[in-house]
């Protein structure tokens, strides 16, 4: 690997429910990724991707892992630029009360500026 | 600071509205793939006059949409979706 | 203003398997068009489901194209940096040597032309690419 010496901004944007699709999973892993190399990391949930923030998720049932415990460690990997959409909390009729995580709930404009300062975007 | 994005699916999935939703001023958008049926008819989301519209030749070709494209939305080949890609600062891509 | 950017580092990231969907296609033609016009490819990188696009173990019809040989082919004569992630490869039965006498397997899918490394893979070519292109 060549040298990684600069920090830049990495923005992912989760937009898939747990579970259905890896899609969730991977956005998680891309975001420790990029958290371990010390990367500046902003992880944004939006549409069903706020789904994956429900409380009392518990994927034994489905011989899978629960895709919330990991999230909820993501401060633990100094992610703490943790991003909910509250159009897609409120279009699926959620409030912050509902979630496992505490997060910034912000608006579209202001995922656009974060998008817009963003060196690369992952968007899955 | 200008972003590139492409939306890659059909209208139905809706990916057009999300990514309008946090697009700014100066943005362009590029249809690829299944995404290249948002040309076929005009709608409310297209009538966005701060966003450029592009559409990939060789996906519109493929899927016998080069004579019914929208003429407000401009056609490019795969070397110009190079070009988008360089003239931009960033890219997103919603698929 | 955009003159002045003669040579433009990209780093492709595909997500798709081929023959599923048209993602893995659109981004090898991408790829070569890139390199065409004179930028560079800092890193392919294949994700998920697209590591299937580096197994060297496919047939094809005739009248079909063969994906996985037209990246090998692709990197191979450009001598492109392509990265296969390993969480996602192995899983997958992508197995380089080294991983195949790790587990015992037997067998080795993934093409020489590219090489099963990690997630900081990706993030190094976030950072040292002057762009970076998503396939899904």
């Amino acid at each position: 690997m060549s040298e990684i010496n600069s920090s830049k901004t990495v923005s992912i944007i989760s937009r898939q429910a747990p579970y259905g699709s890896n899609r969730a999973h991977q956005s998680l892993d891309i975001a420790l990724a990029a958290a371990v190399f010390e990367q500046a990391v902003n992880y944004i949930f939006m549409g069903d991707g706020v789904y994956q923030l429900l409380g009392n998720q518990n994927a034994t049932s489905i011989q899978s892992k629960t895709l919330v415990n990991a999230l909820e460690t993501l401060d633990l990997y100094g992610i703490e630029s943790i991003f909910i959409d509250s159009q897609s909390l409120r279009e699926r009729n959620l409030t912050p009360k509902d979630l496992a995580l505490n997060a910034s709930i912000v608006s579209r404009g202001e995922i656009a500026k974060i998008v817009r300062a963003s060196d690369s975007v992952f968007n899955l | 600071m200008s972003t590139l994005h492409t939306v890659s699916k059909a209208p139905s999935f809706r990916l057009l509205e999300t990514c309008l939703s946090i697009i700014q001023a100066g943005d362009a958008v590029l249809f690829i793939e299944d995404g290249v049926y948002h040309c076929q008819q005009s709608t409310e989301l297209l009538r966005n006059s701060e966003v450029k519209f592009y559409c990939l030749r060789e996906d519109l070709i493929a899927r016998g949409l080069i004579d019914r494209k929208l003429d407000t939305i401009e056609t490019v080949n795969t070397q110009g979706f190079v070009d988008l890609c360089v003239q931009h600062d960033g890219i997103v891509n919603w698929f | 203003m955009y003159g002045a950017i003669l040579n433009v580092k990209f780093t492709v990231v595909v997500h798709s398997a081929p023959y599923s969907t048209q993602a893995a296609a659109s981004a090898y033609r991408f790829t070569k068009a890139l390199l065409e016009q004179g930028h560079d490819v800092y890193r392919l990188f294949f994700f998920g489901d697209g590591v299937h696009n580096t197994s060297k173990l496919t047939v094809v019809a005739q009248d079909d194209t063969n994906w996985q040989q037209q990246w090998d082919k692709l990197i191979e004569l450009q001598k492109l940096d392509s990265v296969v992630c390993v969480t996602s490869a192995i899983k997958r039965g992508i197995i380089d040597e080294a991983e195949s006498a790790r587990h015992e397997l037997g067998a080795v899918s993934l093409s020489s032309s590219s090489e099963i490394s990690g997630l900081g893979q990706l993030i190094d070519a976030t950072i040292n690419s002057d762009r970076v292109i998503n396939f899904g």
